[in-house]
This record gives C-alpha cells, sequence and structure tokens, in this order.
C-alpha cells in the first residue's frame, strides 16, 4: 500500500488509508463470491477486485482509467535499490560468494530473518574470506547479487527490512 | 604487451593514461572513490570499480582495494600516475608479489630516490654536481651549525623523507638554525612519518631546470631535454617551460648527456626527471623524481614523444626504440597549472563548473579532467587543468600563450586563470629572466593587485 502512495500524482492530498474498511470489502468479496467491489464515500473512492488483487485509492472523483493506471502490483525492482533505506552496501572491493562454501545452503536468502552482527554473505579479496555482517536487524526482503559476482564499493547486496 | 591497464590515480592524469592506453588498444580500469562517480575517466574507461569513500587514505591509497580491483578485472599492470603511489616502492614490490606489472621505475630506485640524502649520494656517485651541504643526516645540533657554517648561510633544512618541494625551511642565520631544525623535524615526522634532516646550500637566485630522462632497464637511457620549473610559489611549480630560456645547445647537450649516462649506469627502467638548481652557470643535483611529472607535457610538444606511451612500452618489456640522435627538439612550449583557486589569496575555491570553454586552434592542448557541469570534489587537489601551448619560436608561443588564457572560460568557481594572464604580460617573463623566488616577489610586491 507505501507503493501506491509513493505512485500518485504528488499533487493530491495524501489520504489515511481506511484499514478497515478494505479489510471489510476483502471479506465481502470472500463472502460473496464478487470478483469486484467499488465503494466510494465523502470523495474516496475504493475498488477491491479478486483477480488481480489490488486496492486503489483515491481522494478526487477520478475517471476509472486512471484509478486502474495508478494502481500496479507491488514490484520492489522498480523502485532503484540503491536508494532503499533498508540497502546494505558492499564494504570492500572483492568477489561476493552468498554461502560459506561452494554447495552449502546461503546464509541468508529471501525471508530470513537476522539479528545485528549475523553474516549475511562472503566477500573473498585477495583469497582472504571476509565475513560481511549485517548492520541492523530484520528481514530480508531482496537478494541484489548473485553468487560469484565481483563487487565494487559502495555496490548494494541485499535490501533489509 | 599488456592485457588490461588499471589506472590508480584521479583527475587530469588518470584521463592521460587513459588517452595512452586508448591509443595502445589496451583495455583499461578506472578505479575512483566515491566522490569521483562522475570523473571523465570513469565514464570513458573500458571498466570502472568503486574502491572506497572520499578519503584518499580508504581510496586512492588503499592498497588492498587496488589489489583487489586488480583480482576482479583480470587488469595484469597498474599505471599509478603521480603523486599518490606512485614513488612507493612497497606498493610496487606487492604488486610484482602479485604477478602484477608496476608501470615505473625498479622498486629499488624507487626506493634509492625517495631517500633524499641516498639520491644525493648516488648522484654524487654517478658523476652529477650536487648543492654542497650535510653530506649525510644531521645529528646533533652542533653538527647541524658546524655544518652551516662550513657551507655558509643561509642555508636551507631539508627533510630525507621529503620531496616535491615539502619539508623545506629556510634559516638564514646561525641564530635561526635550532629553531628551524626544530620544526623542519616536527613537521618531518607529521607529514613523512620520519624526521631525518639534511642541509643544503640555499641558493640565492637560481632556476629550477630538471632533465627528463627515459629508460629500459636494460641499460639503454636517454635525456629528452629540459623544463625550466623556477616559477613557483610555496615551492609548488605553476608555470613551466621548456626549452630553458637560460640554457644554451653546448650547456643542454652537457647536462643531459651527464643524466642519461648516469640512468644507463643504474639500468633505470622507465620514466624520471632530474631536478638541479642552476646558477652562475652551474648545475646542483636536487633530487630525481622517480614517476611521469606534472609538466611532462612540455616535453612532449617540443619532441613530438608521447611519454606515456614509452613509459607503458618499456614498462612490458619493450625496447627504448629511440636513441640520444632520434630526439629533436622543435619550437618552444609552455604550460601553465590552472588551479580552483583565488588567484591572489589562493584559497582553494571547489564547486561546480557552469561555464566551461577550453581554447582550441593550433599548438594549444589543454589537458584536464573537467568539463561543463563538472563538480570539483573538495577532498582532493586543486588543479583544474594543464595549458600548454606550443610555437615555432618562444615568442610565438608567448603570444599564442596569452591569446589562449584570454579564450579560456571556467565559470562557477575561481581559478588562477588571472594570475596567467598577469604573468605573460610581465616583463621578466616576456624576458625568460626569473629565478624560483621571483614568483614569490611578484606576488608579496602586489603584483596582482591592481
Amino acid at each position: 500500500m507505501s507503493d501506491e502512495r509513493k505512485m500518485k500524482d504528488p499533487g493530491e492530498r495524501r489520504t489515511a488509508i481506511d484499514h478497515e474498511l478494505i479489510r471489510e470489502l476483502a471479506r465481502l468479496l470472500e463472502e460473496t463470491g464478487l470478483t469486484e467491489i467499488e465503494f466510494e464515500r465523502d470523495g474516496q473512492r475504493v475498488r477491491v477486485a479478486r483477480a488481480a488483487n489490488m486496492v486503489a485509492v483515491s481522494t478526487h472523483p477520478l475517471p476509472a482509467a486512471a484509478i486502474e493506471t495508478v494502481v500496479r502490483p507491488i514490484d520492489a525492482g522498480s523502485v532503484d535499490p540503491a536508494k532503499h533505506p533498508g540497502v546494505v552496501t558492499s564494504p570492500m572491493v572483492g568477489t561476493a560468494y552468498l554461502a560459506p562454501e561452494p554447495g552449502a545452503r546461503p546464509f541468508v536468502e529471501v525471508g530470513s530473518r537476522v539479528r545485528v552482527g549475523e553474516t549475511l554473505l562472503i566477500i573473498e579479496a585477495m583469497k582472504t574470506m571476509n565475513q560481511i555482517p549485517t548492520p541492523r536487524a530484520g528481514t530480508v526482503i531482496q537478494v541484489l547479487i548473485e553468487d560469484g559476482q565481483p563487487v565494487e564499493f559502495g555496490e548494494p547486496l541485499v535490501i533489509i527490512e | 604487451m599488456f592485457d588490461k591497464i588499471l589506472i590508480a590515480n584521479r583527475g587530469e592524469i588518470a584521463l592521460r593514461v587513459l588517452r595512452a592506453c586508448k591509443e595502445l588498444g589496451i583495455p583499461s580500469v578506472a578505479v575512483h572513490s566515491t566522490a569521483d562517480e562522475d570523473a571523465m575517466h570513469v565514464r570513458l574507461a573500458d571498466e570502472s570499480v568503486c574502491i572506497g569513500p572520499p578519503a584518499v587514505r580508504d581510496s586512492y591509497l588503499n592498497i588492498p582495494a587496488l589489489l583487489a580491483a586488480c583480482e576482479i578485472t583480470g587488469a595484469d599492470a597498474v599505471h599509478p600516475g603521480y603523486g599518490f603511489l606512485s614513488e612507493n616502492a612497497r606498493f610496487a614490490e606487492i604488486l610484482q608479489e602479485h604477478n602484477i606489472h608496476f608501470i615505473g621505475p625498479k622498486p629499488a630506485h624507487i626506493r634509492l630516490m625517495g631517500n633524499k640524502i641516498e639520491a644525493k649520494h648516488t648522484a654524487n656517485r654517478l658523476g652529477i654536481p650536487v648543492v654542497p651541504g650535510s653530506d649525510g643526516p644531521l645529528g646533533s645540533e652542533q653538527e647541524a651549525l658546524s655544518v652551516a657554517r662550513k657551507i655558509g648561510f643561509p642555508v636551507l633544512v631539508k627533510a630525507a623523507a621529503g620531496g616535491g618541494g615539502r619539508g623545506m625551511k629556510v634559516a638564514h642565520g646561525p641564530e635561526e638554525l635550532a629553531t628551524t631544525l626544530a620544526i623542519a623535524r616536527a613537521e618531518s615526522k607529521a607529514a613523512f612519518g620520519e624526521d631525518t634532516l639534511y642541509v643544503e646550500k640555499y641558493l640565492a637566485r637560481p632556476r629550477h631546470i630538471e632533465i627528463q630522462v627515459l629508460g629500459d632497464g636494460r641499460g639503454a637511457a636517454i635525456h629528452l631535454g629540459e623544463r625550466d620549473c623556477s616559477l613557483q610559489r610555496r615551492y609548488q611549480k605553476i608555470w613551466e617551460e621548456g626549452p630553458c630560456p637560460a640554457l644554451n645547445e653546448t650547456a643542454r647537450n652537457l647536462i643531459g648527456e651527464a643524466a642519461a649516462k648516469a640512468m644507463q649506469e643504474l639500468e633505470y627502467l622507465g620514466v624520471g626527471t632530474i631536478e638541479f638548481l642552476y646558477e652562475d652557470g652551474k648545475f646542483y643535483f636536487i633530487e630525481m623524481n622517480t614517476r611521469i611529472q606534472v609538466e611532462h607535457p612540455v616535453t612532449e610538444m617540443i619532441t613530438d614523444i608521447d611519454l606515456v606511451l614509452e613509459q607503458i612500452r618499456v614498462a612490458a618489456g619493450g625496447d627504448l626504440g629511440l636513441s640520444q640522435r632520434d630526439v629533436k627538439f622543435h619550437g618552444h612550449a609552455i604550460e601553465c597549472r590552472i588551479n580552483a583557486e583565488n588567484p591572489v589569496s589562493f584559497r582553494a575555491s571547489p564547486g561546480k563548473i557552469v561555464h566551461y570553454h577550453p581554447p582550441g586552434g593550433l599548438g594549444v592542448r589543454v589537458d584536464s579532467a573537467v568539463y561543463h557541469g563538472y563538480s570539483i570534489p573538495p577532498f582532493y587537489d586543486s588543479l583544474v587543468g594543464k595549458l600548454i601551448v606550443h610555437g615555432k619560436t618562444r615568442g610565438e608561443c608567448l603570444m599564442r600563450l596569452k591569446r589562449a588564457l584570454d579564450e579560456f572560460v571556467i565559470d562557477g568557481i575561481e581559478t588562477t586563470l588571472p594570475l596567467f594572464r598577469a604573468l605573460v604580460r610581465e616583463k621578466d617573463v616576456i624576458d625568460g629572466d626569473y629565478h624560483i623566488h621571483w614568483l614569490e616577489d611578484f606576488l608579496a610586491g602586489g603584483g596582482m593587485n591592481g
């Protein structure tokens, strides 16, 4: 939902999302077997559609086409990973390895929960393996590099939220 | 020839090396700090690797990062440029230990000439005249005083680990010596990590004349003439020209041959510059720089020899390809080092260049990494670029330089262009009648006021 807010025309007034309303609409959708419910109150129009599993919110009465173009599936890749507040960047130059050794389980995967100081990956330089710890606790939502990829200083490695 | 060259430097010299790599058809790797992401040579290089944050200690001097960058790119040679690690013998050795070529002299020679006391001994041994001074490091204050008395005041106290105009202080009389020694020792320790000092006779009004040399590392070496770099502010060169207006053919050949012979005996590899003070018709060796120098384009313009290209060739094991007879000098060249500084106060002026128009035309060369819209980062030196001009005679060269300086536009930051516009109109400069104190006298006398 936060992504949809970002994608709105910045000129529009931001609106508080009525979570209860949307949950209620979604429940109704389930119960009734409808594919789509559109609800309008006080200049707020909400549409809940089953197939695409998307929710659109707008503060002004907008033509339906405009609402649809505002809604897009959440795709983390469309946001520049380097600018994500949860990005962890490389502190050195070298070759990044995602697992402690070839064939072993990677240190982290998408969905892994990490505590401060846990190893995210290894960067090897001049035959020395350097464990790269996570600077903060959270969940790995994206791994931006491949096993064996050369990395430079400042290169985005993973995103932790 | 090398498969891939990593350029371990930044700014105009990195671009200069990149140009030579392109002309040789050798793939290039530009390493850079985060502050230099938009550098011109980074954009033009075949590959680039960010090696650290802005601080030089963590980036351009970061040997592990440089090695790692070589490893991930497969670079088999490193060009160190000037400054930074270019005269770091340990760096050259580390590269060799990792089977990476260092495009520069043999580490032993870097070390030899890096210690300025040892360098003088070597020069002396090789038949090159030296400045009278303490024959070795200074011990006690008493010893320093007796040496100074013997060579005669005023004397110049110098740091053995210094060089490039750094770590030098004048003592005008015996009463100043103790303080000067103490200050010089402290400064040397802070700047170079050690405080060995030596002392030399302070020459009254010498010219700074340096000889460019090139060797193949197997005993063949030539000289490529001299550059006069007398116009200096705080021991930093700002204007260099060649040939020297005060030298005739005989004097040039004499000192050039002495320099070449010394390099042949050393079996010197690569480019180097032997620096002298010249007074009353006599040459006095002060130091040797075992690297490519900022002012190398002056020599390139009057000899038509690409020094960086030659550097790379001999480093890759190539023969000199040139005998002394092949080196011919034509015309005159002058280089102005343009800094991002106020032309009167010399206060640094980093920032964004909002208008940039470099001069052009016959005989005009601009070696600069800046471009329209480029922001000069505050972390490094303030060199904006070098304007090098060539003419068939010194007179024509000066006219062309005046025209080129007047045409040059760099807006958005302060630069020393006005200083050069003033110098090119000064009688002493036009007559070539200056010495190493001339510029400071000119500035102190209000030459830039009104």
